[in-house]
């Protein structure tokens, strides 16, 4: 049984971090807009490529 | 990929100027005008996606159309879906923002701003504004929030460079609104962002606890020991201690403010239980016992967040649709500086004495006196009067009326905070706090509930001590479960679960609920008081009637001048333009067409001279027709009264009068096709669904009044087509509010205007409409979308069945604890049959509500 004593802080931890990763969604407004987010997949690439190279040349 | 490249080509040798003269000279070739309807064959345009004769139907969707294409963003075209609902994205003359810089936020040589965005049809729009704004110079992040529709740009280098992005997007037919994200209610989001956040850490803690509470449900002393048991004790303890800290707070404040108000509503229970529960269970850890609740204690808020979450989702929702319209209509004034530059400015910030410009469609936005110029306005948001009233220089104008034909310099006279738009706003928050108070069912039952609890819980605490002499701790250990058990917490599920489905159900149909209250308020509601311009009837004026004034009219020839005039009309934005364009099924024609301003619209077509407009304008040329309006029936010398009255006595010569009182009422526009003379009349049509609706709510046993600002003659003519036997006419906002005062029933309201809006605030339930002054829309508790009436039946049905669904709720509710009360206080509810107990009844409650997304 000595080795609860272990394991409860593990799963203690575990769960902690897994709080602290979904309030961290909550900061950082993952859910503001949650249509917008929903059709954004389906946008071109090309977007980004774009935006990569203006970094890069920038 | 191919059609878009033919289309460039066209643009390119194809200028303007030279299609609209190609059209009309094919048309003045044809010979006979009755023969032909309707100009060449009708095109959607390629950018905006309004019919047209061409492929673009404006200089402005053709250069937008280009861009796009240089851009290389023409996919646009091919993936988006036009939503009906919105403006079309035609480029316009938007006017400059001019302050833009007071809403630019700047840190760290990057400059950041909110713009509200109009004319979004789908995620299509999102990634073309978004790309092009990438495409620009400078622009570090552009992102668009498709839900809150608004655009957040990020960039740097220089300040200034806001006022390229924002033309650019103007160009490509986007309206942009500069929004100042405090409106975004912080407080609303907090509150929300707060809520999630308990609702996380609740739900992390009842899967935690209940990972070692499951050892101790499952296994006994003899199998695993006390010190084991102990240990898991104190782990629940370090879980569940610090997540009840932080996860109870909103029932720990609520039950806080309830006590001192001292009316216990459904949080004070759950506070003392939970108190209690973990109070007595960490004693009782530290006595090695054999049982704990803190896995019970968790569960119960983690449960009660859920109900309290999802009331809020439901709730936000609907408040987000309805702000979203707020935004949009923003206010904004076109302030005349001393230069005369025009700046646009908030209304917020007009002082007396600014001088503003108002033009035609704006609405006026404070109270101020005319110093130049000359105009219709409509005031049927202010005083329900469906007629426009002319005003000329010197006369005063009141905030939120609409300039109808031509600009005005106006003076303002009132600081915006005294204006009588504020003086309203001021009776509306007074009103409110004037409000019967309602008492929610759920706070209705924690009221005889609570009480109920405690008492049961403290005699089994004396049952246990005095009488069976078990000690103190195993007496308090049983109490504390009766607490558990009977805590409310299905109770606490019933009515929001049923509620959110309720208000996504009628969001569905159009209808946004902004509260749960209103909904459970709806059953009680004895008596529906209608206002009668823009609520029972259009707000605007329809076409009903073609005469000529010099030849009796058949058919087809009313067919063929309506065409004409609507022909001409299509040029211009006036209502009784857009009406006639409206009324029109047939295709109109191209026209060369001048405006003159205030007055008509004037072509020329097969070699005649065409006029749509006021009588002056079109009759001018011909005085032999005498148009005398008197107050006499029998003085009529107009041909067309005359003709309107000899149908009219050949129909109901007892109501000869009346007629002529209603044709005074009416809107009339004159039009002139070579020596034919037309007259058009227009009256503010009830709805098509008015009269069926208002008869299928009196079967519903529901009373129905008729409280309008209108003037006697309209009001009466509405009251007995509707067959309302009550209604009452010219009233201000103040006399409105005093009369639903003076019923002292339950009363819903409905109505669109600013006079409407004290009633409003008073009754029980309030309804408005979208297009509604933002007063209304505000202070209402249910928005409807579209312009039907039909939704207010809707809103009967789905409340019936939601208030079954919450009786049903609440009975089971009540049923379980009721069985499990006396096991509680007999002392055989152990965690593991708490847990059950507890978990069983919200997912039957939850079921039961289910059903209604069934209906």
């Amino acid at each position: 049984m000595s080795i609860l004593l272990f394991l409860i802080p593990i799963t203690i931890l575990l769960g902690f971090l897994g709080v602290m990763a979904f309030l961290w969604t909550i900061k950082t407004k993952q859910y503001d807009d949650l249509e917008g987010s929903a059709n954004r997949i389906l946008f071109d690439e090309d977007l980004k490529k774009k935006k990569k190279i203006k970094n890069e040349n920038s | 990929m191919l059609l878009n490249k033919t289309h460039k080509e066209n643009i390119s040798s194809d200028e303007p100027t030279l299609r609209s003269e190609f059209v009309s000279n094919s048309q003045s070739k044809s010979s006979s005008p009755m023969g032909r309807v309707g100009g060449g064959k009708n095109f959607f345009c390629l950018h905006c996606g309004n019919f047209t004769n061409d492929q673009f139907c404006c200089l402005g969707c053709e250069t937008a159309y280009k861009i796009i294409n240089e851009m290389g963003l023409s996919n646009y075209y091919e993936s988006r879906i036009i939503d009906e609902k919105t403006r079309k994205i035609k480029p316009d003359n938007f006017e400059k923002i001019e302050n833009i810089e007071d809403f630019i936020k700047e840190e760290n040589g990057k400059f950041e701003i909110f713009l509200a965005v109009d004319g979004l049809h789908c995620a299509a729009c999102v990634w073309l504004i978004e790309s092009i704004l990438q495409k620009q110079n400078n622009v570090i992040l552009a992102r668009l929030n498709l839900s809150k529709k608004y655009l957040r740009i990020v960039w740097q280098s220089q300040k200034e460079l806001i006022k390229d992005y924002i033309k650019i997007i103007n160009e490509i037919g986007y309206k942009l609104y500069p929004f100042d994200e405090l409106i975004l209610a912080e407080q609303e989001k907090k509150y929300n962002n707060d809520l999630v956040k308990c609702l996380a850490v609740a739900g992390f803690g009842a899967g935690n606890v209940m990972l070692f509470s499951s050892i101790l449900w499952f296994s006994n002393l003899n199998l695993i020991g006390q010190a084991t048991i102990d240990l898991m004790h104190f782990a629940s303890a370090m879980i569940a201690l610090p997540v009840i800290a932080y996860a109870a707070r909103p029932f720990f404040k609520s039950a806080a403010i309830s006590i001192k108000s001292r009316s216990f509503n459904m949080d004070v229970p759950i506070a003392v239980a939970i108190f209690l529960a973990c109070t007595v269970s960490l004693i009782e850890s530290f006595n090695s016992a054999k049982h704990v609740y803190f896995d019970s204690a968790v569960m119960l808020i983690f449960f009660l967040l859920i109900g309290r979450y999802l009331d809020f989702r439901a709730r936000k929702k609907a408040f987000d649709i309805a702000k979203e319209f707020s935004i949009l209509s923003a206010n904004f004034a076109r302030l005349i500086e001393n230069d005369n530059n025009i700046k646009i400015i908030a209304t917020k910030n007009i002082k007396k004495d600014m001088f503003l410009l108002v033009v035609a469609g704006d609405k006026i936005p404070a109270d101020a006196i005319i110093i130049e110029g000359e105009s219709e306005i409509d005031n049927s948001i202010i005083t329900g009067e469906t007629l426009p009233k002319k005003v000329i220089n010197g006369d005063k104008v009141y905030a939120g009326a609409i300039n109808l034909s031509l600009p005005i310099k106006i003076k303002v006279e009132k600081n915006h905070d005294q204006s009588l738009l504020s003086e309203i706003v001021k009776i509306v928050e007074n009103a409110e706090s004037q409000k019967n108070k309602f008492v929610k069912i759920a706070d209705k039952i924690a009221r005889s509930y609570t009480p109920i609890v405690h008492l049961v819980a403290f005699a089994t605490f004396s049952l246990w001590y005095f009488f069976l002499d078990s000690g103190f701790e195993n007496a308090l250990l049983n109490a504390t479960a009766v607490l558990i058990i009977t805590c409310p917490c299905a109770l606490a599920l019933a009515v929001p679960i049923a509620q959110t489905i309720t208000i996504s159900n009628l969001i569905k149909r159009g209808i946004l609920a902004k509260s749960g209250e209103a909904l459970e308020k709806i059953n009680e509601v004895e008596v529906i008081i209608f206002d009668k311009t823009g609520t029972l009837t259009a707000g605007k004026p329809k076409l009903i009637n073609i005469l000529g004034l010099n030849k009796n009219l058949n058919e087809e020839e009313k067919d063929f001048y309506l065409m004409l005039a609507a022909s001409l009309a299509k040029y211009s934005s006036h209502p009784l333009s857009a009406s006639l364009v409206a009324s029109n099924l047939q295709n109109t024609i191209d026209l060369k067409v001048t405006e003159e301003q205030g007055f008509g619209l004037s072509s020329i077509y097969d070699h005649k001279i065409l006029k749509l407009g006021k009588k002056d304008f079109v009759l001018i040329l011909n005085d032999s027709i005498p148009f005398q309006f008197s107050n006499q029936a029998h003085e009529f010398k107009g041909e067309a009264e005359q003709m309107y009255f000899s149908t009219c006595a050949s129909q109901d010569p007892q109501n000869l009068c009346a007629s002529f009182e209603k044709w005074n009422g009416m809107t009339k526009c004159y039009f002139k096709f070579g020596d034919d003379e037309i007259l058009f009349l227009f009256e503010d049509r009830l709805k098509s669904d008015a009269s069926d609706v208002i008869q299928k709510l009196k079967l519903l046993n529901k009373e129905i009044i008729l409280l309008s600002g209108d003037n006697k003659i309209i009001v009466e003519e509405t009251a007995k087509t509707l067959g309302i036997t009550e209604f009452y006419f010219e009233k201000t906002p103040l006399e409105k509010m005093e009369f639903l005062k003076s019923l002292n029933k339950k009363i819903m309201m409905i109505g669109d205007g600013i006079n409407d809006a004290p009633a409003l605030a008073l009754s029980d339930v309030s309804v408005s409409f979208c297009k509604a002054a933002n007063i209304a829309q505000n202070t209402a508790d249910i928005v409807l979308w579209g312009e039907k009436l039909s939704p207010i039946l809707d809103i009967f049905s789905i409340t019936k069945q939601q208030f079954k669904i919450i009786k049903e709720n609440l009975a089971i509710a009540l049923i379980y604890n009721l069985l499990a009360v006396p096991f509680a206080i007999m002392g055989y509810v152990t965690p593991l049959i708490a847990a059950i107990a507890m978990s069983s009844s919200s997912i039957l409650v939850l079921l039961n509500s289910l059903r209604l997304l069934k209906k």
